[in-house]
């Protein structure tokens, strides 16, 4: 299902959305072009207290029929990356540099208006905690049919049709689309809000946080309705979670991001089994496992930054086991290395092996804590089965 | 719908009127003067009615249970006395005969407000900020603040005094003879207008400060932010996904000032010597004509509490989360 | 464990402290709502000219004082007119704001007392007693109050007689004053009930409870502070409503012509034909006056109820 190795070529499961879509992609569309290539990102909110760089300077890339999870603490400016691409922000916030390259196109550059032709059509969204995201007067099939209707200009008996056997697809009986929202559970709704993000056959998915508000047997059957599309439709899709095992589960490739720029990106199993940067060990170690190595941290000290006035130089230097002096003074730059993985962290400076710098465990045992060896994530590395 | 709810709200209703009359019965036992709510001196009063008023009020039998039974039975029946001052004639039809000049007031002018209210407020509520949200906002707040007499007489003094578009009172021209059905509605619509427009103006400030906050919290719903995601354009996410829901604490609200907007009339009715409920409540009061202002009171009441029984069932057809 | 010596701890002082930095932080947040400073600005200067008339237009002119000639349009003699019987609107209207400001204030204060009394023990007894108290509340809410006003005064005045006087104030204001909160304590006496049921359910109310306070005690040391946020805000919208409803009564023909108010002045106006006659200097001071005094209450109890009851904000 995940891609088979991890060799620099990203899989492609068949066809992806150039395979499988009847409608042509865009008329401004490249073909040669892959699919997503956002280049140094900045959106920032204007608060009356000061401007908030919630991202800043982030770039990455989304192949055909692949999957992609960002992850990171709450405020790290996952949502308002994967929200920036179309330009679904509120009104106090600006993409205020970068490129969204969609096939070429790039969606930064142009118009509100415009901008909008992209939307639902080419990316769509699931939002977190459907509760609220569907409207409670208004039937779920008319929700799902909607964009059929508006953006392809389907007329509404066959967008009605459409509706139902999307809804049948994600796991509906057909004869819930007269249903109103307040009749149907959470995870029906969660379906619900998936069903309705493929009306449109987008190229690309984007999953906000689509099983945190879930109970974990409903959010077992979300992820796995998402692999199923994933292989059937070879979808495209972005994931937003702060939930490293749901990453390990679903995605070919992770992204993890702190304090509004990326971390370290690469394909799930190898960074995973190798985490380089401090921040992902951290983040790997914190994650409760019955075969884990005892001797883990538990925690990350400290809190992310303040992003009005966010530190100098690395933004993790402040709660960095291993942070030294250029930490403090210079933004490390993004190296990429042979196994497919690109790390911004002085500990890995361009031109280097690209050897793992292991974080020092401190073992909790008692009043002192000693050091005791250097961390392992054997077991996080059977995250990514 | 459930067979359950109406069930319960109308007994709800029932038992209010009820109390309305009681309070009736309890306030006018109150007052001072003739017991028998039939002036005696009052040349044209028939014996009949002095007999009627007798059985009405059980004057001769003792105060509770008898005369609060035999006040409640005549009520029921539909007997609301005879006026003191009109000569006798039965409150019912004092009442009657001024009904129709307000309903048609107010009737056009709520549904006036209704419309260019909400849709203001609707419109100020989405775009907030900018000069034009300030400025509707800010003359709503005005004439909010407005009792229909105070937006009245100046109206009186520029459109009718001053350029003489409009007569300065009444419903119809005194002693005017009509051509044909058409003569007799200009004249009605040239007398209606300037009333008319005060009391709307005095509604639209209300509703549409009620509608833009209403919008306002709407705005800030998740499902808004889906609609645009899906790329709608603002005008079908406004029309489509805000309004349904913003509609559904404006319509109860709308429903039960419906009750309350014939008493807030009066004065308007007043400045314009419209011949509705409004200037024969002036009128009784002055005269002092206490079975009419009962009768007068007895309605409002009952409307008010109409007023809040439609709002309830059309709020339960709107939501569909209440439905069941 | 060694003996600590236990320093006295002012909690008075402390107290006192406390309460000046919640007020100077309140004026801050308060100074920000431009609209709230502004109209706080006009209630100001209308609170004075009420306070003293006199200082300022000398005193009330009556038939016989009148100065001018029957309804003059403004000149430099009378800046603002006369009216029908040739008093001075300027000395008029000035007078006027007595009249309407000391009416609503008091019939404000009925209101909230009956309202927040209610209220307050309706939430915080509950049982029986907050099932029959609030009965009766939604009853008066649903009562047509502005009718129930014209019904109650008459017969009121009936019966304590047109001559009586309480405090200077003549027995046709006293009733309007009563009148108005007699019918509209319900809605504060709502806000109250459910702003002290979710008082209630807090947990320093049940230890005060197991100390040993008596119900009273519990009710004015701990409910009443948290509850009196709401009730400030919520005052000055009633007093916005109480002059709006005083200057209706009184146009209707409730009012005192010796002791005119704003609304009394336009009774009188309508009387005298004046939007007929196009004498709008005999309407348009006392209409100012209401709007501007009304929208000045609305706008300062707005920001109020925004700088003392935040929402939890909106996405």
């Amino acid at each position: 299902m995940v891609g088979t190795d991890d060799a620099v070529q990203p899989p492609v499961t068949p066809g992806g959305v150039r395979g499988r879509r009847q409608r042509p992609l865009p008329r401004l569309a490249d073909p040669d072009a892959p699919l997503l290539v956002v280049e140094n990102l900045r959106t920032y909110f204007t608060l009356s207290s000061g401007i908030v760089k919630a991202v800043d300077g982030v770039s990455f890339e989304l192949h055909d029929g692949e999957a992609l999870g960002i992850a990171g603490e709450s405020g790290c400016g996952k949502t308002t990356t994967a929200l920036s691409l179309l330009r679904l922000l509120p009104a106090n916030a600006k993409v205020v540099s970068g490129s969204v390259k969609l096939f070429g196109i790039d969606l930064a550059t142009k118009s509100e208006n415009a901008l909008r032709r992209y939307r639902w059509r080419e990316i769509s969204v699931i939002f977190q905690g459907a509760m609220n995201a569907l409207n409670p007067v208004r039937r779920v099939g008319d929700q799902v049919a909607e964009p059929i209707i508006e953006r392809l200009g389907v007329p509404k008996a066959e967008a009605n049709r459409r509706a139902r056997e999307l809804l049948e697809l994600v796991g509906i009986a057909r004869d819930r689309a007269a249903d109103y929202p307040h009749q149907l559970s959470g995870g029906m709704r969660q379906r619900a809000m998936i069903a309705m993000a493929l009306a449109c056959d987008p190229a690309i998915v984007i999953g906000d946080e689509p099983t945190t508000a879930l109970d974990v047997m409903v959010q077992a059957q979300i992820l796995e309705l998402l692999e199923r599309l994933r292989e059937q439709l070879g979808l495209s899709l972005i994931l937003i979670t702060h939930d490293l095992s749901v990453i390990a589960e679903t995605c070919d490739r992770v992204m993890v991001m702190y304090a509004g720029r990326v971390a370290e990106e690469g394909p799930v199993r190898t960074v995973f089994s190798g985490p380089r940067h401090p921040y992902t060990q951290m983040l790997l170690a914190a994650i409760p496992n019955l075969d884990s190595d005892k001797r883990l941290l538990g925690t990350i000290p400290g809190s992310p930054p303040d992003l009005r006035t966010p530190p100098p130089g690395c933004r993790f230097h402040p709660r960095c086991p291993l942070a030294m002096d250029v930490c403090r003074e210079v933004v490390p730059e993004e190296v990429r290395y042979a196994d497919g993985v690109r790390v911004a962290c002085h500990l890995y400076p361009p031109g280097g092996d690209g050897a793992r710098r292991p974080i020092p465990i401190v073992e909790v045992t008692g009043a002192d804590a000693a050091p005791a060896g250097d961390f392992t994530p054997a077991s996080a590395g059977e995250l990514a089965r | 719908m459930s067979a359950r709810y109406l069930a319960r709200q109308s007994a709800q209703a029932i038992f209010t009127i009820f109390m309305i009359v009681l309070l009736n019965f309890v306030l006018f036992r109150m007052m001072p003067g003739s017991p028998d709510r039939v002036n005696p001196r009052n040349p044209n009063v028939t014996i009949e009615q002095r007999q009627a008023a007798l059985a009405r009020w059980g004057l001769d039998k003792p105060l509770i249970p008898d005369q609060l039974v035999a006040f409640v039975s005549s009520t029921l029946q539909g007997d609301l006395g005879y006026s003191m001052k009109f000569q006798g004639q039965p409150v019912t039809q004092v009442i009657g005969d001024r009904f129709g000049p307000t309903i048609l007031l107010i009737g056009l002018a709520e549904l006036i407000a209704i419309f260019l209210g909400l849709g203001l407020g609707a419109w100020t509520g989405w775009r907030r900020g900018g000069l034009a949200d300030r400025i509707g906002n800010g003359l709503s707040l005005i004439l909010y603040s407005m009792p229909y007499f105070v937006i009245g007489m100046p109206l009186i003094i520029i459109f009718a005094a001053g350029l003489g578009w409009f007569p300065t009172s009444g419903m119809l021209t005194p002693g005017a003879t009509y051509a044909g059905p058409a003569d007799f509605l200009g004249d009605l619509l040239s007398h209606l207008a300037l009333p008319l427009a005060t009391i709307s103006l005095g509604l639209i400030g209300g509703y549409s400060i009620l509608m833009r906050s209403s919008i306002t919290e709407t705005r800030a719903e998740d499902y808004i932010a889906t609609a645009r995601a899906k790329g709608l354009p603002d005008g079908k996410i406004l029309r489509s996904h805000a309004i349904p829901n913003a509609l559904l604490p404006a319509v109860t609200l709308v429903a039960i000032n419906l009750g309350y907007v014939v008493g807030g009339a009066i004065t308007a009715e007043i400045v314009f010597n419209w011949p509705g409920l409004g200037t024969l409540t002036v009128d009784a009061l002055n005269s002092r004509d206490y079975p009419v202002l009962q009768g007068i009171f007895l309605l409002l009441g009952v409307s008010v509490v109409l007023a809040n029984f439609v709002a309830d069932i059309v709020y339960g057809y709107l939501d569909p989360r209440v439905r069941q | 464990m060694s003996a600590v010596a236990v320093t006295p701890v002012d909690l008075r002082g402390a107290r006192w402290r406390l309460r000046l930095r919640n007020a100077r932080e309140f004026a801050r947040r308060f100074a920000r709502r431009k609209d709230g400073v502004v109209g706080a600005v006009i209630l100001l200067l209308f609170a004075v000219l009420a306070l003293a008339p006199q200082l300022f237009v000398g005193p009330l002119q009556t038939v016989t004082t009148a100065t001018g000639a029957t309804l003059d349009p403004p000149s430099v003699a009378h800046l603002l007119g006369t009216d029908e019987v040739g008093r001075d609107m300027l000395n008029l209207t000035v007078h006027g704001a007595r009249v309407s400001m000391v009416i609503g204030l008091l019939a404000t204060l009925i209101t909230i007392l009956l309202g927040a009394m209610i209220g307050i023990v309706s939430g915080f007894v509950g049982g029986r007693t907050d099932q029959v108290l609030m009965r009766l509340t939604d009853f008066f809410l649903v009562l047509p109050t502005f009718v129930l006003a014209i019904v109650l005064a008459p017969i009121i005045l009936d019966i304590v007689g047109t001559d009586a006087e309480l405090f200077g104030i003549r027995a046709t204001l006293l009733v309007i004053i009563v009148v108005i909160g007699l019918t509209s304590w319900a809605s504060m006496a709502r806000i109250i009930r459910s702003q002290t049921l979710s008082v209630k359910e807090r947990m320093f109310v049940d230890r005060a409870r197991v100390i040993g306070g008596s119900r009273a005690h519990i009710m004015r040391r701990h409910i009443l502070p948290n509850v009196v946020n709401l009730i400030v805000a919520n005052t000055v919208l009633t007093f916005a409503g109480a002059i709006f409803t005083e200057t209706t009564l009184s146009f209707i023909g409730l009012g005192d012509p010796f002791q005119p108010s704003w609304g009394q002045l336009l009774n009188a106006a309508q009387q005298a034909g004046a939007p007929g006659l196009g004498a709008w200097w005999y309407i348009v001071p006392p209409a100012v006056c209401v709007v501007v005094v009304i929208l000045a209450f609305t706008l300062v109890g707005n920001a109020l109820d925004d700088v003392l009851n935040p929402k939890s904000a909106t996405r």
